[in-house]
């Protein structure tokens, strides 16, 4: 038993070592390759170079597509935290109808998988004929990205103290006032982070978006159709390039949404 | 809270009482516009497709569930189903053998540690999820990482197609994908055990293993059983995975649901398809919320 309980926390260092291999691993591949040749489908150890980044910032498909999904991302981004604040405020007053009804309708698209999603707005778009395009795109990002937005808002407007608006009020402001001057400046930093989540989640969606899109693609479609077509190396560079871009999004929203409170909570263990 | 905001918020606009009357419903109006529009309409009008019917490529709108008749009479749809679902019951069951050690090496950590390492876990869920098939197909191709490791290692002599391009590749590429989904809700679930417990079972006499089996075990049960909802949820909705990993024999549910908006062009169909996938996933998440509320009341 002895050697067991020596064992065990070996073991447990092991797994979550092999875990972390198998999960940026992968990842490697694409990047290392990326600076390097491939002809006749074999990888040209010999010398490093900088030729398939050069090939990107040429290719025009690429650029258009990466141009489409920052539209689509910032247009996304606006409408879910409008709209996931306006929510969550809607949420939290006291007159607000169907609350638990409102909050299942937001976090369907979330629940159910994108495949569902985007074909429910796929033939919603057709029979309203919505001609498909960029805004569909938004449309069909937005509601996706809206639950999470909408739930990081309200998280934080509900750890808020009833007083603040209370003292707002008995010193006469204007519900107005109270919310641009109370509210959001307490909340801003919950919906920068939510912003940056779903940029970050609008960047990568790509089922919804090869549902819904007219003839513009996305870079995760984009990416798609030139992964179906095999390896080349500039496929390897846009994917180092992506992933650098996602993973800094990514520390950035962990900055904004994650900071005191669960730091210091764990250190009572 | 919100009974004190009440307050303030009827005092405010009494000076004004038709206006205030009417704030309410134009509230109400503006929350619940773009979700029924753009959430509940599609979902509703997806519901009522499966209940049509294609004919030369035009859509009768007429009520019928040959759809569904079809499904579970055709031979060929309900057996993928089924694979489909064992398929992704087997990523969950991998995906939480994975995660729980991870998850249970995560509460051994203190501070600041523990918050780097879990935020590391799950930096990979925002990367790109295109992305990461690709570099996962990349490593298990026939002329891949792992083969190539194998033949090295001399464990092999010709490279294996045991995972190349079929349901197996599918597997080990959805687990590797899905893995950090698993070791949230299982971490959550053994970070909010009493440690108390622990001692108390060590007071009374436990070893350690016995403390694992009979005391952490059994209360990270309703986080483990969520991971695997979790994980199977998206697993089974996911079409890009099979695509293109799964090659001919790779076909799933999400991959056929898929096929019929494209190449197959039966929305109908699709719609029905996918409304049974909307049932299952409907029935997964039912079975992995349940025991969190149900430990829940006993709490």
């Amino acid at each position: 038993m002895r050697l067991a309980d020596r064992i065990a926390p070996a073991l447990l260092v092991l797994m979550t070592l092999f875990v972390f291999i198998l999960l940026y691993g992968p990842l490697m591949v694409p990047i290392v390759s990326s600076f390097f040749t491939v002809s006749h489908g074999a990888v040209d150890w010999s010398q490093p170079t900088t030729s398939a980044y050069v090939a990107l910032a040429a290719n025009e498909g690429v650029l258009n597509a990466l141009w489409t999904t920052l539209v689509v991302g910032s247009g996304a981004v606006v409408c879910s935290v409008v709209l996931g604040t306006g929510i969550a405020l809607y949420y939290t007053s006291p007159n607000a109808k169907g609350r638990g009804f409102l909050q299942f309708i937001i976090f369907l698209p979330f629940l159910m998988p994108p495949i569902i999603t985007g074909l429910a707005l796929l033939i919603f778009f057709r029979q309203v004929e919505f001609e498909r395009s960029l805004v569909t795109i938004i449309i069909g990002h937005t509601v996706f990205v809206l639950a999470l937005v909408y739930r990081t808002i309200l998280t934080r407007l509900q750890s808020l103290s009833g007083s603040l608006v209370e003292a707002s009020y008995d010193l006469g402001a204007s519900r107005w006032q109270t919310f641009r001057l109370v509210l959001l400046p307490n909340l801003s930093s919950a919906m920068v982070g939510a912003a940056v989540l779903a940029f970050a989640l609008s960047f990568d969606e790509t089922m919804i978006t090869l549902l819904v899109t007219g003839t513009q693609s996305t870079l995760p479609v984009r990416l798609w159709a030139m992964m179906r077509l095999g390896f080349t190396p500039d496929i390897n560079a846009l994917v180092a390039l992506v992933l650098l871009f996602t993973t800094a999004l990514c520390l950035i929203a962990v900055r904004f949404l994650m900071p005191k409170s669960a730091v210091a909570g764990s250190d009572e263990d | 809270m919100s009974s004190r905001v009440a307050d303030a918020g009827v005092e405010a606009p009494a000076a004004h009482p038709s206006p205030s009357r009417l704030v309410p419903w134009f509230a109400a109006l503006a929350a619940y516009a773009v979700p029924i529009w753009f959430v509940l309409a599609p979902m509703a009008l997806f519901l009522g497709y499966s209940f049509f019917s294609v004919d030369k490529g035009n859509i009768v709108f007429t009520p019928t569930v040959a759809n569904y008749v079809r499904f579970f009479t055709d031979p060929v749809f309900l057996p993928i189903f089924w694979r489909t679902c064992l398929l992704c019951l087997a990523v969950a069951v991998l995906c939480v053998l994975f995660a729980f050690p991870v998850a249970y090496f995560l509460t051994t950590l203190r501070g600041r540690r523990r918050y780097v390492l879990l935020v590391l876990l799950l930096v990979p869920l925002l990367m790109s999820y295109v992305i990461k098939i690709y570099a996962v197909r990349s490593i298990l191709g026939g002329n891949g990482m792992l083969n190539r490791a194998l033949l090295a290692t001399g464990l092999i002599d010709k490279p294996s197609m045991l995972f190349v391009f079929n349901l197996n590749a599918v597997l080990l590429t959805l687990t590797v994908l899905l893995i950090p989904f698993a070791v949230l809700p299982i971490f959550l679930s053994l970070e909010r055990i009493p440690k108390a417990l622990r001692h108390a079972s060590a007071d009374l006499g436990a070893s350690n293993a016995q403390t694992f089996w009979r005391v952490t075990v059994p209360l990270s049960l309703p986080g483990t059983l969520s991971a695997m909802s979790f994980v199977f949820v998206l697993a089974i909705g996911d079409f890009l995975t099979p695509q293109m990993v799964g090659g001919q024999s790779g076909f799933t549910f999400g991959r056929i649901i898929y096929s019929q908006f494209g190449t197959a062009f039966n929305w109908p169909f699709g719609a029905a398809l996918s409304v049974i996938l909307a049932a299952v996933v409907i029935i997964a998440i039912r079975l992995g919320g349940r025991v969190e509320s149900s430990r829940g009341r006993i709490q």
